[in-house]
């Protein structure tokens, strides 16, 4: 059981929301039934706390602690699962289904397909020597949910393992895991196929176009203002730079409406304008927010940044002008 | 060790996760998980990487702990809180904070955090003979 | 410093058929073309020390020269930005010739524009190279204003704008140059006149453009050979005579978008090329029997009008009511039906059109051409010419 996705086991601060009926009764009727076995069979380790596992299991840790080495050793506490490990077969080499196995069973084929440990709490009460015999009995304590978290809607089950030395409890172990529906993640938005060339003289703007910011070239020693922008200002020839963000208003000086040929990424018709702006630039940018029909020569237009991908954001226009 | 008080840190202790320090704890632990050793696997997967068993983690905490305090140490138990994925290339960094002592037991608040946030949040407890 | 005018000739034209589809590479229509023009002027391919095309050609100079015959080349050259070159190429072919760089230079423009690459498509790759052309298109080809017909509809617009012209002034152009078109044999529209009424009709492909106010796309090619006119006047042909060659480009030129200057009703670029010519030429509008204007678009030729003097500013549409551009008009424009009703060689078809009007033997034949104009490219750097009877 592992921790398996960037959400981690984070539960969301959501409430109950409800899976339906029949799902959670026939969930709810399995989860009664494995509480209600309570412990099941105790399962054998297939060896004795030993110190050569106990030497490997230092080694990998990197756990100098002197207590796990010499005629004397004892077990690390921490180890406690490691004794009653299934081999390299799993789960399936064990001899019997449980009534847990057959509830994380019926999660897998409600569409629970998700899983996620998220406590894992032992309780040691002694340490253990090489030669005991241990064995482990897991019984089931607890289902929560339909609850909906980061990942999807899902159930958090929780059960304990009791190891056992002859039939002393030696530890337990209390894990508790979230079996969810995996939210439809959003396919990866496709790369808008359109992309502008950008360089150092240009990438400003396209970054202020993602910061939801309309940006135009000033000149920093003489304070032409340019659009499309270039490295040298042609009044001045200085080639410092800066811009001022503009207001984000404009008006249509002239635009087209485009039906023919289709167009990769955008569907038709579309309207494209050359958009005049109080600054005194002007700047291409489609139309959007209205039937492409509805543009005209002179309409007040106010700019909307739209996201075309992950990467590209363009600022647009829509109707409307100073409010 | 430091003076147990309430409040103090303890010294961070920072784990570089190569490939082979996931694969090596994987295996002393027992846990043949694929996700754990195979790489593809775990792309498959979704992963971004390998990532550390919870066993690991298990054991990780207690070393971050015992190392601390010394080997006379006796642990009663450890709760750990499990949140992102320990990845393979990633460095996991442990922290800690004594939080309760008295009478020889202390409780010790212990964070192990990687690139991606907070892998563990565990709360250990252990008594200490020797501490007053 | 001599004047270039009267100092060449274009003495012979060569073309390939114009179709849809050549069936053939283009190199081999640019071969075709080459040696059928050579042959027109009574030349041999070992004649030729020189090759000009455009920049946009697909086929190299010294691959054209290898599949002619063609020897050694002491001069070769191309010119820039798409159809704005078509005049360029005869005006760097008359500087050399006229220097003395080379004797005899041919021009040539061949193309699967058809069946091949064809322009009218949407080229998203247009602004994907930070040059200094990828980065100018960057500020278009992101809004999907990537078609030559909706970079020349923004103009458009803002022309109908500002004179009140309509999209029937647009459709009169092309209503005129497939009537032209209809009784030329090398016409791809021969036979094919089409009404005012089939213009509104036709499908929009950007507004304000129809269909039919954008030209047709062509396989097909056409060469010229230019020589000293001295030398003309000792080969098959008569000489058609360079009386003015120029290139132009405006302040704040794009290649088809230059949509940040002052003005967008006007195409300075032709401006400059228009005042040139008639300053080397010593003529002025009226002096031309017919112009051969450069339309891929049929709301440019409104303009051109307008830029090279023929009417005043916003009166290109008066000009066009009256039937102006008919072959019995003020101002004959594209008897042979132009790259609306002919072919659209990137203009080349154009000069070959008017090297016959000046010879007398051109399908739609106007009487007593004494001048002809000949502009290229338009929304772009272009150039022009006037070509002249020899006196």
């Amino acid at each position: 059981m592992t921790a398996g996705t960037p959400a981690g086991g984070q539960e969301s601060t959501a409430g109950e929301e409800a899976a339906e009926p029949d799902t959670h009764g026939h969930l709810m009727a399995l989860a009664d039934k494995a509480i209600g076995a309570g412990e099941g069979p105790r399962t054998p380790a297939p060896d004795p706390v030993n110190p050569v596992m106990i030497r490997h299991w230092a080694e990998a840790m990197g756990d100098a602690n002197p207590r796990y080495a010499g005629p004397d050793a004892v077990a690390p506490p921490a180890m406690i699962q490691v004794w009653t490990m299934a081999g390299p077969g799993g789960r399936a080499a064990r001899a019997s289904r449980t009534p847990l196995d057959d509830l994380l069973g019926a999660f897998d084929e409600t569409g629970y397909t998700g899983v996620v440990a998220t406590n894992c709490e032992h309780t040691y009460h002694r340490h253990l020597r090489p030669g005991e015999h241990l064995t482990a009995g897991t019984r089931m304590t607890d289902i929560a949910g339909p609850k909906r978290t980061a990942l999807g809607e899902g159930y958090f089950v929780t059960w304990t393992v009791t190891w056992y030395s002859q039939d002393e409890p030696v530890a337990e172990m209390l894990f508790r895991l979230l079996k969810f529906r995996p939210r439809e993640r959003p396919a990866p938005r496709e790369p808008y196929p359109l992309r502008p060339a950008v360089n150092r003289d240009t990438a400003f703007f396209w970054e202020g176009a993602r910061l939801g910011e309309l940006r135009v070239q000033q000149c920093a020693a003489c304070g032409l203002l340019r659009h499309p922008p270039g490295p040298v200002c042609p009044s001045c020839h200085s080639t410092e730079r800066a811009y001022v963000v503009a207001r984000g208003e404009g008006t249509v000086y002239s635009y087209v409406v485009h039906h023919h040929p289709p167009v990769p990424g955008l569907e038709t018709p579309f309207a494209v304008a050359v958009v005049e702006l109080p600054e005194g630039v002007r700047i291409v940018g489609d139309v959007v927010g209205c039937p492409p029909s509805e543009v005209s020569v002179g309409m007040p237009v106010r700019v909307e940044f739209r996201e075309m991908d992950d990467e590209l954001t363009l600022p647009m226009w829509v109707p409307g002008g100073e409010s | 060790m430091s003076e147990v008080v309430v409040g103090s840190a303890l010294p961070t202790l920072v784990i570089d996760l190569t490939p082979t320090f996931v694969i090596s704890t994987a295996l002393a632990t027992r846990d043949f998980t694929p996700v754990h050793h195979d790489t593809a696997v775990a792309r498959a997967q979704g992963s971004a990487d390998i990532f550390l068993n919870i066993l690991t983690t298990m054991g990780l905490v207690e070393r971050y702990v015992t190392d601390w305090t010394g080997p006379e140490a006796e642990l009663r138990g450890i709760k750990v809180r499990l949140g992102v994925p320990a990845y393979a290339g990633d460095t996991l960094t442990f922290s800690g904070t004594v939080a309760e002592a008295s009478g020889g037991e202390v409780t010790v608040e212990v964070t192990g955090a990687v690139s991606l946030g907070a892998h563990a949040t565990a709360t250990v407890r252990l008594a200490l003979p020797e501490a007053a | 410093m001599t004047s270039l005018s009267g100092r060449t000739a274009v003495a012979g034209i060569g073309a390939t058929e114009f179709s849809k589809d050549s069936g053939r590479s283009e190199l081999q229509l640019a071969a075709e073309a080459v040696l059928a023009a050579l042959d027109d002027a009574g030349l041999a391919p070992s004649d030729v020390d020189g090759l000009v095309t455009f920049t946009q050609d697909a086929n190299t100079e010294i691959a054209v020269a290898r599949e002619t015959g063609i020897g050694d080349l002491s001069f070769f050259s191309r010119v820039n930005y798409g159809g704005g070159a078509a005049c360029g190429t005869v005006l760097h072919a008359a500087m050399a010739v006229a220097t003395g760089v080379a004797d005899t230079v041919v021009c040539y423009r061949a193309f699967n524009e058809r069946s091949g690459r064809r322009f009218g498509q949407p080229n998203t790759g247009i602004g994907g190279e930070p040059s200094s052309q990828g980065l100018e298109m960057s500020w278009h080809a992101p809004y999907g204003l990537l078609t030559p017909a909706a970079w020349v509809a923004m103009f458009a617009r803002r022309y109908m704008h500002r004179y009140g012209a309509t999209s029937e002034d647009f459709g009169r152009v092309a209503v005129a140059m497939r009537r032209h078109a209809s009784t030329n044999p090398a016409a791809w529209f021969h036979g094919r006149p089409i009404t005012l009424e089939e213009h509104q009709a036709s499908r929009w492909i950007v507004e304000p453009l129809h269909l039919l106010d954008c030209c047709q796309e062509s396989d097909g090619g056409v060469a010229l050979v230019v020589t000293s006119a001295e030398r003309a006047r000792d080969l098959r042909r008569p000489p058609v005579v360079v009386l003015a060659a120029a290139q132009g480009s405006g302040a704040g030129q794009m290649m088809m978008t230059s949509y940040y200057r002052d003005d967008m009703t006007g195409l300075p670029e032709m401006g400059v090329v228009g005042r040139r010519l008639w300053e080397m030429s010593g003529l002025g509008p009226a002096d031309v029997r017919t112009a051969i204007l450069y339309d891929h678009f049929t709301p440019f030729v409104l303009t051109q009008l307008e830029e090279l003097g023929f009417c005043g500013r916003g009166e290109a549409p008066d000009l066009v009511r009256e039937g102006g551009l008919e072959i019995g008009g003020r101002l004959p424009v594209n008897p042979h039906g132009g790259q609306l009703g002919e072919a659209y060689i990137h203009g080349m078809n154009g000069i070959a059109e008017a090297v016959r009007q000046l010879r007398g033997t051109a399908a739609n034949q106007l009487d007593d051409v004494e001048n002809v104009l000949v502009t290229a490219g338009t929304g772009v750097p272009t150039s022009g010419l006037v070509l002249s009877r020899d006196r």
